[in-house]
């Protein structure tokens, strides 16, 4: 019962994000410098029955709300218009540029969490000492490198100098995709493992000096039940939102990643969209991102209720 | 059974924080050890089941039967096995993530079925199987701390350490829990060690006792040999307990606080503080001579006279007579209601109604959720009552929000309050002098404040150098002091005290009662004062409600309803008092 | 730490940089030399020269002020606004506070960066456009922060106690709760100055920053990507540079909090 409330609330609280998204995201092009037709006609020829299509299709003679509905009910559709540039729907470009950000992104979260959680739990275990310094020193610096920086460094010296990895181009096939992607998914990761690895280490610490761990060592549980069903359960809330919140800006994260090493995804769209001033793909871009932050929120509600008995049981933390 | 010789405890510095420890503890026998914040009584019980923080290293040796304990790498097969250790609070003890069940099985030993998980929760006195299935946070602390218990147990230790089981509980739950302590002890013939700060607990529980003061241990004796202490500081601190059959004249404390371990390693640590004190006292730490029976670290035994002094005359106590209306509280109600999903409704108070008279002392007392704090919220303007009337000197003050802004000024000049907690009562960005300073400009008067600060800290009993001190320099004592001169800055008549003592070691309690009966007696403030504690209520008020539920169940003079309590929540409350009469064989055989 | 003292003395650095670029650069940052162009460091040009033959280390000296200066103005915005919503928010309660942390929870998942890029790329409106946005964007997080400090305090007995003395609101907000609040304030306000220059970085990397001509580290990323193989300094340099100074606050702002926080807490409760 309370788990259903709990979760009707949150699907309507990430609805009414989305709503609220959306109808800014509309107003992009109502609010773009110069007049909508010569938005949407890019660099294209102004004949009369051009502008007379672009007016029709994007309804530029009602008012404002019955234009944002006739948008949003195309968007509930999948349908996002076509782009300015190429004339292509929106939804197609979208579709061929997700799968190398998808792959970068799932590429570098997977790093993340195999050497974050490790690294921080093992810290937090062994507090005060020369590993626990050295992974805390590591991640404050992490926390501040900028991914393009990063990616430009790992460029000059494993790319070019070194020559360890192919330096353009997102390759074809498992491996080859594996071995392109490696420099920019790392680059994408540092500041995601140093974020989790901080919180882990902070997290397991303040598990570690509960009550109920000593309680436990002091009834003569195995060390694995203490750490494993105690220290890493116990711990995991804070790791998991912050997880969370390391994939949902994994996206700006793309764009800066996506440009350093000219990779052909979402994030570098983004770029050449807003730079061309290619409305309709921004927009859709935009909603896109807007449901995967809040599609990864829900995510952690969802872990939540798995987690902590007293969320299920109470509906609330 | 356990044979504990020589223990210490350093941290990383090497600074000492416990000191050459030694005692036995046989089966089936309890053993109480007790001390005061810094005795360092919690740190021998973690040593003995090798549970140190992390940076403390122990020394010395601690057999268990013919296993040593300390320094062991390997302590599989040992702890919770032969050894178990019980801790605190129920509140932080269990896993929140798990049901009482899991608790149960992890911790019996070999393939436990429901049927063993139910047996083991029958014997701490839960008779519904289905407690098993509740989480922590389901549970009561009281019954939490049975939960505890039988996870403890569970391996079948023979010795069970007890680190104050009893103190986060109520003071009837408390007695509960201690009875059933004894009854399990009895019936499994298991040693038991008892963590106390309560000389009365350990007393009424135990067939020996151990003082410990300042990381050393300084008097060993049988229960009933405490009446006439062998050392000084357990003189003192059986002197410290207030007494509730009766109200004394003066209440005696112990001058001063208790220092660093470290910082009295090569003297007696209890020198500064003790009235037969002499040179030779400072010039080596005395080492515990066996006198037989008992044992103490006082160099000057046998010398000295430890009796405790003539029983002056009691106070005569003071009767409730008809004084001017101060306060009027008429059938307040508070229902707090909970916003979100689950939409709940708690009655704090259901329709309570009292009065205060000009320079009366009343005591509200209770258990926690009886809605006492509540009432002193309500009073305070802290908080907004759902209905009923709170009149102050004339004033409605019901809702502070809706008084004019004259009004509130006026009322909140009328009372001030002390709270529980010393450490966050003052602001730790601000010196005692700014806080001070602070209060005496709302008095609305001119005043040479400087002059002011220095005599409102000599009216608590501080010297006038502590102005310049910032609350983190100050002990517990001295902050709640500081926190009574603050409110005593703005001379109030009505001073609203909520739990002023209970955070306090007992032997700097006296020091901050005394200032509260100096302000009600000698300035003729009244006081309202929000207790659990039956004894402390003697002591201070005249007259006394209990509350239950957030009901009044019961209210008159302090001396009738304590000497003759008529409901029985009230005779339940008074029987819980752990008395002052040593523990007897027999006796602990009482069951819930 | 030696980890510490090298980031305070790279601060020092970069500060005499940014308050007397002109007098210590070897070079004039807009001189071109055409004969000598993308050429790798030597005794002259510590970090070789770029594209048009300018030298490396003087436009990174030349663009320290503004490398700071815009994350500067962010993170005391920031703070400001953040401070004064998250202390109204946490000690009044009710609707106000359930009011303004339903507007922050609505913004607080919203990348700011990912906005930023997309109005400064739309609108045209180059650097203070994007102060702007970083500003209103990055106000809710800290906000939420500030408020969580201060609704740990504001239960404490001693702010009921400075309601029970009669102190008014803005005494019991300014001189009780903010003093203990600052810790955060101060943390969040140099992690609001890492993100601002990583932020500001990064559009001008991607080319929506600030105007051409002007040295610029992001810029210069951009601009000397395509020399790595020739003179790989010249991109390696401001990419450093950005991560020292990135790192070194980050670094700062934990040491402060640190410090603050332990002065007049506790040390000996039990």
């Amino acid at each position: 019962m309370f788990v259903l409330a709990f979760l009707g609330k949150r699907v309507l609280a990430a609805a009414v994000t989305l709503l609220v998204t959306s109808f800014l995201v509309f107003s992009l092009l109502a609010a773009s410098p110069g007049s909508p037709e010569q938005t949407l006609l890019g660099a294209r020829q102004p004949t009369p029955e051009l502008i007379a299509a672009l007016r029709a299709q994007h309804r530029l003679d009602d008012p404002f709300p019955v234009r944002y509905w006739h948008w949003l009910s195309g968007v509930l559709e999948l349908d996002f218009g076509r782009s300015v540039r190429s004339s292509r729907e929106v939804v197609d470009i979208l579709a061929e540029r997700l799968d190398v950000t998808l792959w970068l992104g799932l590429y570098a979260f997977v790093l993340v969490l195999l050497v974050a959680v490790p690294a921080g739990l093992s810290a937090g275990i062994r507090r005060d000492t020369a590993w626990d310094r050295g992974v805390t020193v590591t991640a404050l610096l992490g926390v501040s490198a900028p991914p393009f920086a990063v990616g430009l460094m790992l460029l000059s010296v494993f790319g070019v100098g070194l020559g360890w990895f192919p330096v353009f181009g997102a390759g074809s096939g498992f491996a080859d995709r594996i071995s392109h992607l490696t420099l920019p998914a790392v680059a994408l990761a540092v500041a995601g493992v140093a974020i989790v690895a901080r919180q882990t280490r902070a997290a397991t610490m303040d598990v570690t000096a509960k009550d109920f761990i000593t309680f436990a060592e002091a009834r003569g549980l195995p060390r694995r039940v203490v750490l494993g069903r105690y220290a890493l359960r116990n711990s995991a809330l804070p790791v998991i939102t912050s997880a969370g919140l390391v994939l949902a800006y994994s996206l700006t994260g793309a764009v800066l990643v996506e440009s350093t090493f000219a990779l052909p995804g979402l994030g570098s769209l983004l770029v050449e969209s807003v730079s061309t001033k290619d409305i309709p793909v921004v927009q859709g871009l935009a909603l896109l991102t807007a449901a995967l932050v809040i599609g990864v929120n829900l995510i952690v509600d969802l872990c939540y209720l798995g987690l902590d008995p007293r969320v299920r049981h109470a509906g609330g933390v | 059974m356990l044979d504990v010789r020589d223990l210490t405890v350093h941290d990383g510095r090497s600074r000492v924080l416990v000191r050459g420890v030694s005692f036995r503890v046989g089966p089936g026998e309890t053993v109480g050890l007790v001390g005061e914040s810094g005795s360092g009584k919690s740190l021998t019980a973690r040593a003995l089941v090798s549970l140190l923080p992390q940076e403390l290293r122990s020394g010395g040796s601690a057999r268990l039967d013919d296993t040593e304990l300390l320094g062991r790498k390997d302590l599989r097969g040992v702890r919770g096995h032969r050894v178990a250790l019980l801790m605190q609070d129920p509140f932080t003890m269990l896993n929140p993530l798990a049901t009482v069940g899991t608790h149960l099985v992890e911790s019996l030993p070999g393939r436990a079925d429901r049927v063993e998980v139910a047996r083991r929760l029958a014997e701490v006195g839960i008779d519904d199987p289905a407690v098993a299935g509740r989480y922590p946070f389901q549970l009561s602390g009281g019954m939490r701390q049975r939960v505890a218990l039988a996870a403890a147990l569970a391996k079948d230790p023979g010795l069970l350490i007890a680190d104050e089981p009893t103190t986060a509980l109520d003071v009837t739950t408390q007695r509960d829990v201690l009875a059933l302590l004894r009854r399990i002890q009895t019936e499994r013939r298991m040693g038991l060690v008892l963590i106390t700060h309560d000389l009365r607990v350990a007393r009424q529980a135990c067939d020996r006792v151990l003082v410990m003061y300042a990381g050393a241990l300084v008097e060993s004796a049988r229960s009933a040999d405490l009446d006439a202490p062998a050392h000084p500081y357990t003189a003192g601190l059986l002197r410290s307990v207030p007494s509730v059959t009766h109200r004394q004249p003066v209440l005696l404390g112990i001058p001063g606080s208790v220092p660093a371990a470290a910082d009295v390693v090569d003297r007696c640590p209890f020198a500064d503080r003790c009235g037969w004190a002499e040179p030779a006292c400072t010039e080596h730490a005395p080492p515990l001579v066996d006198l037989g029976d008992r044992a103490t670290a006082c160099r000057r035994h046998g010398g000295i006279d430890l009796s405790p002094p003539e029983l002056a005359e009691p106070d005569a106590e003071p009767v409730g007579d008809a004084r001017a209306t101060l306060l009027d509280v008429a059938d307040l109600v508070k229902v707090y209601r909970s916003i979100g999903l689950r939409r709940t409704e708690h009655t704090a108070l259901a329709g309570v109604s009292l009065h205060v008279g000009e320079g009366e002392s009343l005591a509200v007392v209770g258990e926690s959720g009886s809605g006492k704090t509540t009432l002193a919220r309500a009073v305070l303007g802290l908080t907004d009552p759902t209905s009923g009337r709170i009149t102050l000197g004339g004033l409605d003050v019901t809702s502070y929000r809706r008084l004019r802004s004259a009004d509130r000024a006026r009322a909140r000049r009328l009372v001030q309050c002390v709270f529980q907690d010393p450490y966050s009562s003052l602001n730790p960005a601000h010196t005692v002098g700014y806080t001070l300073a602070e209060s005496l400009r709302r008095r609305g008067e001119d005043l040479d404040v400087e002059s002011e600060v220095d005599s409102l800290l000599d009216l608590v009993g501080l010297p006038a150098s502590y102005a310049g001190r910032r609350p983190v320099a100050l002990s517990g004592g001295q902050r709640q002091r500081v926190a009574i001169a603050r409110a005593l800055a703005v001379r109030p008549r009505l001073l609203v005290c909520d739990e002023p003592v209970a955070a306090l070691d007992v032997s700097v309690q006296a020091q901050v009662l005394e200032v509260l009966r100096k302000a009600n007696r000698e300035l003729g403030i009244a006081l309202l004062f929000i207790t659990h504690d039956l004894a402390v209520a003697r002591q201070v008020t005249d007259r006394m409600v209990v509350m239950h539920r957030g009901r009044i169940v019961e209210h008159g003079a302090t001396a009738d309803v304590l000497d003759a309590p008529t409901h029985p929540y009230t005779v339940r409350l008074v029987q819980s008092v752990p008395d002052a009469a040593p523990h007897t064989e027999g006796e602990a055989h009482v069951t819930q | 730490m030696i980890v510490r003292a090298l980031s305070a003395f790279a601060l020092g650095l970069v500060v005499i940089a940014a308050l007397l670029g002109d007098w210590i650069a070897p070079f004039d940052p807009g001189a071109q030399d055409l004969a000598g162009t993308a050429m790798p460091p030597d005794a002259a040009h510590w970090l070789g020269t770029d594209e048009l033959g300018r030298d490396v280390l003087s436009r990174l000296i030349a663009g320290t002020r503004t490398a700071l200066l815009g994350p500067a103005l962010v993170a005391l915005g920031v703070a400001v606004l953040s401070t004064a919503i998250g202390l109204l928010a946490g000690y009044r309660g009710g609707w106000v506070d359930s009011a303004i942390m339903r507007a922050v929870d609505l913004v607080y998942a919203i990348p700011p960066l990912l906005v930023a890029i997309v109005v400064v790329g739309v609108f045209g409106g180059g650097y203070p456009l994007a102060i702007g946005v970083l500003i209103a964007l990055s106000v809710p997080a800290d906000t939420r922060m500030v408020r969580s400090a201060v609704l740990a305090q504001r239960n404490l007995a001693y702010v009921e106690a400075a309601r029970t003395v009669g102190l008014g609101r803005g005494r019991i907000l300014f001189a009780h709760l903010l003093p203990n609040v600052l810790p955060t304030v101060v943390a969040n306000l140099l992690l609001s100055f890492v993100g601002a220059l990583v932020g500001l970085a990064a559009l001008a990397f991607l080319g929506l920053g600030v105007g051409t001509g002007a040295p610029d580290w992001g810029r210069m990323l951009a601009e000397n990507k395509g020399l790595v193989d020739l003179n790989p300094a010249a991109m390696i340099g401001p990419a450093v540079l950005i991560t020292v100074v990135a790192a070194s606050v980050t670094l700062l702002g934990d040491r402060l909090y640190d410090l603050m926080s332990a002065r007049g807490r506790d040390a000996g409760r039990a």
